[in-house]
């Protein structure tokens, strides 16, 4: 083998190198599911506070949904895990991102609340603060720049309730999880569906 | 293998796919590496489908590293 050879076969070892880490790994459908059910949840608890439903209803509307979420969820994530045809590094750092991001929520939401650690009001901005990470970290792991910057999105709805903290932040919210989950949630579903059907063109 | 060192483990028809080869090229070399212990497989069901998963083992990985050396050395020279 001369330098030349080897030069190239350097470079064709390396594209793949590359290539197999910038791996699509994420099918977007859990952030589908969780901003489907998370913006009903906000408008139900809305709706129940300008009928003047009292919290404990609303804690046990929560408590149940998000019991039953991330029952959901973990049935959806041991399919995937069972189908997927690779598994890469990056897709274990981003289970962990989400694990994680998402028992700090239910913290937030829940023990934070029940022990009146701080005022209710405001686990609109402290959930989409913990979300804005999540985002940043996940867009940087799968090098996506649109899912990083979604983050922005996250902190930016996060300053707003919090300077203008209120009922209607539940409505705020339920847009962000909209426009800022749902709708990327189905553009990385539609991403992975185009990977599916032609993996060896996909960079 | 450059594929294998990236990810932790690959099915079949994924290399076949992001390399560009047949079944039965695929399936010889990937046996010659497995012969040499430098990956492993799992063979499994998934909804009644056969999957076949590989594996880089450490010795593989070690192979591949010197292998790259080897290739910097002659650009080097």
């Amino acid at each position: 083998m001369d330098s030349r050879q080897a030069e190239q076969e350097l470079a064709v070892i390396k594209t793949i190198m590359e290539d197999s880490r910038k791996i699509g790994i994420d099918k977007g459908v859990h952030y589908i599911f969780w901003g489907v059910l998370v913006t009903a949840a906000l408008i139900v608890n809305y709706i129940f506070l300008v009928m003047g439903i009292s919290g404990p209803y609303i804690g046990m509307l929560w408590l149940v949904l998000m019991i039953g979420g991330w029952v959901v969820s973990a049935i959806i994530g041991r399919k995937e895990n069972k189908a997927r045809k690779v598994k890469t590094f990056a897709g274990k750092i981003l289970s962990a991102i989400w694990i994680g991001a998402g028992v700090s929520m239910m913290m937030l939401g829940f023990i934070g609340i029940v022990t009146h650690a701080y005022n209710p009001i405001f686990v609109c901005p402290l959930i989409a603060t913990v979300l804005g990470a999540a985002y940043f970290a996940s867009g940087i792991v799968q090098s996506q720049n649109w899912v990083r910057n979604l983050s922005f999105g996250w902190w930016a709805g996060a300053i707003l309730m919090f300077i203008f903290p209120g009922f209607h932040s539940l409505l705020v919210f339920a847009f962000m999880m909209v426009a800022l989950q749902t709708v990327p949630g189905i553009i990385l579903y539609r991403q992975w569906k185009r990977y599916e059907s032609a993996p060896a063109q996909y960079v | 293998m450059a594929l294998l060192v990236s990810v932790e483990e690959a099915e079949f028809t994924y290399i076949r796919d992001k390399i560009n080869a047949t079944d039965g090229n695929l399936s010889v070399h990937l046996k010659k590496l497995e012969e040499h212990k430098y990956i492993s497989v799992e063979k499994k069901f998934v909804e009644r489908k056969p999957m076949s998963l590989y594996k880089i083992t450490s010795e593989g990985r070690k192979a591949f590293e010197e292998y790259i050396r080897m290739l910097e050395n002659i650009i080097k020279r």
